[in-house]
Parts: C-alpha cells; sequence; structure tokens
C-alpha cells in the first residue's frame, strides 16, 4: 500500500517538476529578404512550438516546404536550391528563456532565449530576443531575428538572375495554449 | 529497515528524474505535435516543363505564363556540315516558339508554332498524379493532347480535303523523381496524321510510341538530360528510301531563377513530337546531328504583391 502511495507521488512530483506546458500548432514564422531585383517574402503558419512556462524552454520547429511564396517559381527555388527541403525539411530552434515571466500576471515581458537555432542542417548557437505578451487568457510570444545565409552554408550562386541577400530576416509569433495530456 | 531503504531510493530517484524532465518534457510534448509522416507531394521532379524532345510531367502554376523559344540548327557534320556551315550553325532545321498558360496549378494550355512544316499546335496538359513524399503515389503522371495545323499553301490536291492539315497527339508521362538528383520518365504517346506524313504511300496514319527521357542533376542548377523515343511503325522500320531513325538527345540544362536553358545535341531535325515522330530521317553516324537549345522564361501574372512580413 506505501509503495503504491509512493510511486503515485513520485509520478506527482515529476509532473510538477516538469512545470506548464504551452503550445502551439499554428505559429506564424515569416522570411522577409531584401534582393536587388524584388524582395522575397514568404510566411508559414505551420510552425509547431513548445513553451514551458515553469522552466522556461522553448522549442520551436517549422516544416520548409510550409513556406509559401506569391511566386511559385520562388517558391520552388527556395525549396530546391537554397534550403534543400528534401534532405533538411525542417527548421528549428530549441533553447531556455534566461528572464522569468508570469503567465498568471497579465503584461509584456522582454526575454531573450538561448540555445540553438537548426537552419539548412547546420546548428548555430544564438541569443534570440523576444517578447512574451500575456492577456487575460492568451500567452503571446513575438521575436525578430536575422539569419546569415553563410552561417547556415545556404549558398548563393553568381549566375542567377533572382539574387537573395546574404541575410534573411526572420519575424515569428506565436499564441499558445496550456497543453493537457 | 528495508522499506524505508526502497522508499529512499523511490525519492531520489523521482528528483533526479523531475531534472531530467525539464528538456525531456519538451521534447517529447514537441514529438507528439509533429506530424511526423505526413505526406508531401514531391516539387520539382524537373526544372522545366520540357526536356529535349519530350514534356515533362511538370505543368507551369495558375495564372503563369511560360514562353519558350527552341532551336535546331544544320548538321554538323556530314555533307551540310563542317567549317563551310560553321557545323551546321549557318542553318535552322526548325525553330519552335511555344507558350505555355497556368488555367489551373495542375492544367495548362499550350499553343506554339514550328518552322518546320508551319505546324501551329493548340494543346493541354493535365497533370493527374503527383509523386509522394511516403511514395504512396510513386510517380507522377500527365496527360497531353493536342491538335496540330499544316496551314500552308500546295499545288497538289492533297489538302482539298481540310482535315487532312490536322494531326492530333496524344500522350501520358509518367515521372518519378528517385532523389532530388535523378529523375526519369517515359512517355507511352499516339499520333494521328490525317495524311500519313511524310507523305509515301505504304505511310500509317497512326503511329504508337514510346519515349524514356531523364535528368541528372550535377549541381543544384546544372543536369544532363537524356531523351529517345521510339516509333512502333512498320512502315518506318521496313523504309529503305528514306531510312528512317529513332530520334535522340543529350544535352546540359542550366537553370539561372526564372530561366531554364538547355544545350543539347540531337538527331531529330523537328522539336515537335508531331513532327520527330513521324519524321526523323537523320543518322547520328552520318554526321547528321545538330546542335539545338531551349531558352524557357516564366512570367507570373498573379496578382499584386501584398507584403506578408508582419
Amino acid at each position: 500500500m506505501k509503495y503504491i502511495a509512493f510511486i503515485l507521488l513520485a509520478g506527482f512530483g515529476m509532473n510538477q517538476a516538469g512545470g506548464e506546458s504551452y503550445v502551439s500548432k499554428n505559429a506564424r514564422i515569416s522570411l522577409y529578404s531584401k534582393a536587388p531585383l524584388e524582395d522575397i517574402e514568404a510566411v508559414s503558419g505551420k510552425g509547431v512550438s513548445v513553451l514551458n512556462t515553469t522552466t522556461g524552454a522553448v522549442a520551436f520547429t517549422v516544416p520548409i516546404k510550409s513556406f509559401q511564396f506569391d511566386k511559385s517559381l520562388m517558391q520552388e527555388h527556395f525549396n530546391e536550391n537554397y534550403m534543400e527541403s528534401d534532405k533538411f525539411p525542417n527548421a528549428s530552434f530549441k533553447g531556455k528563456i534566461q528572464e522569468k515571466f508570469d503567465v498568471s500576471k497579465e503584461g509584456t515581458y522582454p526575454v531573450r532565449a538561448i540555445g540553438i537555432l537548426d537552419v539548412h542542417g547546420v546548428k548555430q548557437s544564438r541569443t534570440i530576443p523576444g517578447t512574451i505578451i500575456v492577456n487575460k487568457n492568451t500567452v503571446r510570444l513575438t521575436s525578430e531575428f536575422t539569419v546569415q545565409c553563410k552561417d547556415h552554408k545556404i549558398e548563393i550562386p553568381r549566375l542567377v538572375f533572382q539574387k537573395i541577400a546574404e541575410s534573411i530576416q526572420v519575424k515569428v509569433s506565436t499564441d499558445y495554449t496550456n497543453y493537457q495530456k | 529497515m528495508r522499506k524505508t531503504l526502497i522508499s529512499m531510493l523511490l525519492l531520489v530517484s523521482t528528483a533526479a528524474l523531475a531534472q531530467e524532465a525539464d528538456s525531456t518534457s519538451t521534447d517529447s510534448i514537441m514529438n507528439a505535435l509533429v506530424d511526423k509522416d505526413k505526406a508531401e507531394p514531391v516539387i520539382a521532379s524537373f526544372k522545366s516543363t520540357r526536356l529535349i524532345l519530350t514534356s515533362t510531367t511538370e505543368t507551369i502554376k495558375k495564372n503563369n505564363l511560360n514562353f519558350m523559344v527552341v532551336h535546331r540548327f544544320g548538321d554538323v557534320a556530314g555533307s551540310g556540315g563542317g567549317a563551310e556551315t560553321l557545323w551546321g550553325l549557318d542553318n535552322s532545321s526548325d525553330i519552335y516558339i511555344g507558350f505555355e498558360y497556368g488555367l489551373r496549378d495542375n492544367l495548362d494550355i499550350t499553343f506554339g508554332r514550328s518552322k518546320y512544316e508551319q505546324l501551329l499546335d493548340l494543346g493541354l496538359k493535365y497533370n493527374v498524379l503527383k509523386q509522394t513524399s511516403d511514395n504512396s503515389v510513386p510517380f507522377a503522371a500527365t496527360l497531353i493532347a493536342s491538335i496540330g495545323l499544316k496551314p500552308y499553301k500546295v499545288t497538289t490536291n492533297v489538302f482539298d480535303d481540310y482535315s487532312n492539315r490536322l494531326s492530333y497527339f496524344y500522350q501520358a508521362i509518367i515521372s518519378r523523381k528517385f532523389s532530388s538528383r535523378f529523375s526519369l520518365e517515359i512517355a507511352p504517346s499516339f499520333l494521328r496524321n490525317n495524311l500519313p506524313f511524310p507523305y509515301i504511300a505504304g505511310n500509317e496514319r497512326n503511329i504508337f510510341s514510346l519515349s524514356a527521357a531523364g535528368r541528372l542533376k550535377v549541381t543544384k542548377r546544372m543536369g544532363i538530360v537524356v531523351d529517345y523515343a521510339h516509333p512502333f511503325s512498320k512502315f518506318r522500320n521496313d523504309s529503305e528510301a528514306p531510312k528512317f531513325y529513332d530520334p535522340s538527345a543529350a544535352g546540359i540544362e542550366i537553370e539561372t531563377g526564372g530561366h531554364v536553358f538547355t544545350l543539347n545535341f540531337s538527331n531529330a531535325q523537328a522539336i515537335s513530337p508531331i513532327n520527330y515522330l513521324a519524321d526523323t530521317e537523320s543518322k547520328w553516324t552520318d554526321g547528321q546531328y545538330r546542335i539545338g537549345f531551349t531558352i524557357t522564361r516564366v512570367f507570373d501574372f498573379n496578382r499584386g504583391h501584398k507584403s506578408t512580413y508582419k
């Protein structure tokens, strides 16, 4: 009897330590790159994110093929020539938010996440700034940062007419819901 | 005593587990949320809507226009080639100007004009099946139906019946992207010339043929392409004068973002399948092969760009 109680307690304790998880299956991630011929823009609404509000652990992943461009040809080149999405289907970030924030109190918290950004199969240690906005019953995380093509071995050839810029700006906006197991 | 020990152990292990749970719980939730085996359509089996002789399974997307200029020069060697004609560059056995417009993402209307027989062609190209990443659909399939018209004047009475000017061409193209570098396709086709072409006694009106073509990427933007067609025609097999040969071609394909260039060698004089399936009388080993090129450019007519970067 005692053992059962202990085992139950043990399980319960684990949940407590794991903290509260917030999730999103439709994180909005948009790209912008200023290019000589025309600016390159794309958006995906299919990012998946997990935020642990107790520990500050945060994770993002987005399928490269889910980015929608205005021009289908641009989308094809992005997947085929630049991001090689056959080989590297997802981009991801996994890290830990450094600042304390309280999801039970309304407010705006500027935060920084330190972790690993994985784009085009190349991992980079990054500190990425963001903002957590807590409203009545929503938790929102927004962030804006830059990805340097050469840091992630994204080749920009000399012989193309539609050149992309050396750096790509990325915007992330996620509304989380509490995760029910 | 033993009970206390066990409970101590349990407590210790619980604490250790709880610390690890930090990152693993995030991971496991992530794994639960991400659709692991969602089948995606395979994109870009080929860079362009045609290889050298044969069309590919690719279609031009909705409201996009593909403009094509295809050229076949004269014989490189043999009696019509050599330095006198700058290895055939002085002559053009065929020039094709073509347009493909996307009515839908998977349905194009095509129109073009050949120098060869002054052939006008109008057709539809419909992508029926897309290959999927999980191989539940292992190949892509596209259907082509087109009608050809020879509008020129003749002094004989062969065109007294106007329908003798018409040809019909139907093709099913089946392609598979084996890897990001390597794609292959086969294409059975049926060609009907209302007036047998070339007009020789005994020639058939209906020709079935089978084409095979492939691409191997050498770099992300450059690849080697080969193309071959075999008409199943008793008349063409048996004919001694003229002799007929299977059209075949090999070349390189270069994509420069918006444009696709093909530089090739081929024994086929004609560019439209209506012409080269019926009438390829040139032989590689007699120097009757030619330099050819294809330039394609895609124009996008989708309505105004709205910024999505929010």
